[in-house]
């Protein structure tokens, strides 16, 4: 027996929500479908695929304030920012959720960071289930599934006339406290996300394939943008820079990417990664090699932005598939 | 899919990759999704097979020569890549001898995205009064008769200029603001070939790296205002604009002024050099006179 909310009731509770509360919920803008602090319930689509951003906006702004540092009277004060309001993020897939866990691990560890873990306890997680993954999706090979519920705080299903509830944790119940939900039988058709890619054996296969040419050939049709870092759910590399007026200074840290080449470029001009082959390298590496060395898990979650945004299609399921037979080929060599 | 334009342009680039007249090729070849097209570099006789041509092809290629300066290489250009081509030689970024010009007859492309494939030809297309590149070294299709235009080439910008200033304001502000800055525009520009952009320099600091509307606006309207005249509206940069922010349409309005006021037009010729990208010093300004 499963609990059931009908979609009446899911507006009216959204509503009620929405008194105290930052919503946040995917909306369309100009035929795109993003996750949008919201105003009115109605504004909500609920059959999306996926949005163009991951919720990691909603963690990791694009730009945000760090702290400011005030001049006044011969003394320096320093104002840590506070996120007072508590959120919700509504609508949250399974594979955006997954994300977030694994910017946890690097925003998370020791020492944490401040304002990524403010806005990490201040909000609450609702997932809907995927029930028709896109083309792009291959969540299935990276260890998630269209409707697993381990990463939010309340997954919905979406059934005849509602949702299928599941509260996950203490802090999901804790919101639904108020609502009456019914008993259900009914079911929905499990969807399938491609469970075909064979991601184990990566990271070793990628310590064998480092000085290949194969990073320069990809390279060559790589145009170095940002897109593929900045729709990731787990990309999180960042600048941070000094603004000035006046009377204060704002330190800010802003969303930035390996595939700049500014990047790395350090105090004198020098840059460890001058080639796009280095940049491009740089970004599998740490996708596939680096952070599972780190962190236990591949820093991908399926979800498939990259690979839908790619100007040139840089596909990372392709790059996964090539990386053994690299390896196998300087094995065979050596 | 032609298949003989895709024979001819495989038969070509095997024989220039045999001889060794060009160390590569850049062309198209399938993507990942089986169906749209994708840049392609051959740099081996026996890839040639990979090489496709259809109408997904709709990226400019040109961009690319501005990283292989080093070699010498052979292009397949579209008729608006090819004026693309033109703008690179004219501002003396490539050098002609070293890139082999593979022309193709166009009939147009379709909008493009990663699986997804439009039925009716981009709007580009539809307004296009040159089918046949203005320059190639090889021509692959058959030459027709051009059209005489029934539109104006300017179509495509008329609704945003009916606007009034106040509403043209809110219209680009609420585009900039989508903006995440990922440069994508920048890179995919044949036009943008700057070794360091004005965006990235630190002093003076142009325009910052906070992502917000202030900044976003003053990003787009320079880059805008460093293509007047030398974008030659291949489109690129809408088409991998990720939050579908019409940059094409503020480009086809520079393009427009210059074309009025300077009877120019980017990339007719090897030579011409875009009015304002271009100081003459004997020229009479009318300043300090």
């Amino acid at each position: 027996m499963s609990k059931f909310i009908s979609k009446d009731e899911l507006a009216f509770w959204l509503d009620g929500l929405m008194k105290d509360r930052q919503l946040i919920a995917p909306v369309i803008v100009d035929d795109q479908t993003v996750f949008k602090p919201i105003m009115n319930v109605d504004e909500i689509v609920f059959d999306y695929k996926n949005t163009v951003l991951s919720a990691k906006e909603w963690f990791f702004p694009t730009t945000e304030p760090l702290f400011t540092i005030c001049h006044k009277d011969g003394s320096t004060d320093l104002a840590p920012i506070d996120i007072e309001k508590e959120s919700v993020v509504f609508g949250i897939r399974p594979c955006d959720a997954a994300g977030l866990k694994l910017l946890d691990k690097v925003f998370l560890g020791e020492p944490p960071d401040f304002i990524y873990s403010q806005r990490r306890d201040k909000t609450t997680l609702i997932g809907l289930t995927c029930l028709e993954p896109a083309p792009q999706c291959f969540c299935g090979s990276m260890g998630t599934t269209p409707n697993n519920a381990d990463d939010v705080d309340i997954m919905l299903t979406e059934v005849e006339d509602g949702y299928i509830v599941s509260t996950v944790t203490e802090k999901g119940k804790a919101l639904l406290s108020d609502v009456k939900l019914s008993d259900s039988e009914k079911s929905w058709q499990e969807a399938k996300c491609p469970t075909e890619l064979q991601v184990k054996e990566v990271p070793e296969a990628m310590k064998n394939c480092f000085e290949d040419n194969y990073w320069t050939r990809v390279s060559d049709r790589c145009i170095h943008c940002n897109i593929c870092a900045y729709v990731c759910p787990v990309c999180h590399c960042f600048d941070i820079r000094d603004c000035p007026t006046s009377e204060e200074t704002e330190r800010i840290r802003c969303w930035d990417s390996c595939q700049s080449p500014g990047f790395t470029r350090a105090a004198g001009g020098h840059t460890p990664r001058p080639t796009k082959g280095s940049r491009l390298r740089q970004r599998f590496y740490h996708k596939l090699l680096y952070f599972p060395e780190r962190f236990g898990d591949l820093q991908c979650t399926g979800c498939g932005r990259c690979v839908l945004s790619c100007p040139v299609n840089i596909d990372i399921r392709e790059i996964i598939m090539d990386v053994p037979k690299l390896g196998a080929e300087s094995g065979a060599k050596a | 899919m032609d298949e003989n334009i895709i024979t001819q342009i495989r038969d070509k680039a095997k024989d220039l990759l045999s001889s060794g007249a060009v160390e590569c090729v850049i062309g198209y070849e399938t993507s990942t999704d089986g169906t749209t097209s994708r840049p392609a570099f051959i740099y081996d006789s026996g890839d040639v097979e990979r090489l496709v041509f259809n109408n997904t092809c709709t990226h400019n290629l040109a961009a690319y020569l501005s990283n292989k300066k080093e070699q010498k290489v052979a292009i397949i250009v579209k008729p608006c890549d090819a004026r693309a081509v033109n703008v690179l030689l004219s501002e003396r970024q490539i050098e002609r001898e070293k890139v082999y010009i593979i022309g193709i007859v166009c009939q147009g492309v379709v909008p493009v995205k990663w699986s997804k494939v439009g039925e009716d030809l981009q709007m580009r297309c539809k307004l296009c009064d040159q089918h046949v590149p203005v320059i190639y070294d090889y021509l692959i299709g058959e030459p027709a008769e051009e059209p005489s235009p029934t539109v104006s080439p300017w179509t495509s910008v008329a609704e945003i200029e009916s606007k009034s200033p106040a509403d043209k304001t809110d219209y680009w502000e609420k585009q900039f603001s989508k903006c995440i800055r990922c440069y994508a525009c920048r890179q995919v520009c044949m036009g943008c070939y700057c070794r360091e952009c004005f965006a990235e320099l630190l002093d003076p600091e142009w325009v910052g790296i906070r992502i917000d509307i202030s900044e976003n606006a003053m990003w787009n309207t320079i880059r805008a205002f460093h293509l007047s005249g030398r974008c030659i509206g291949c489109g690129e940069c809408a088409r991998v604009c990720p939050v579908n922010i019409p940059l094409g349409l503020l480009n086809m309005k520079m393009a427009k002024e210059v074309a009025e006021r300077f009877e120019y037009r980017a990339g007719l010729s090897d030579e011409a050099l875009a009015p304002l990208a271009t100081f003459i010093k004997e020229e009479n300004l009318g300043i300090g006179e």
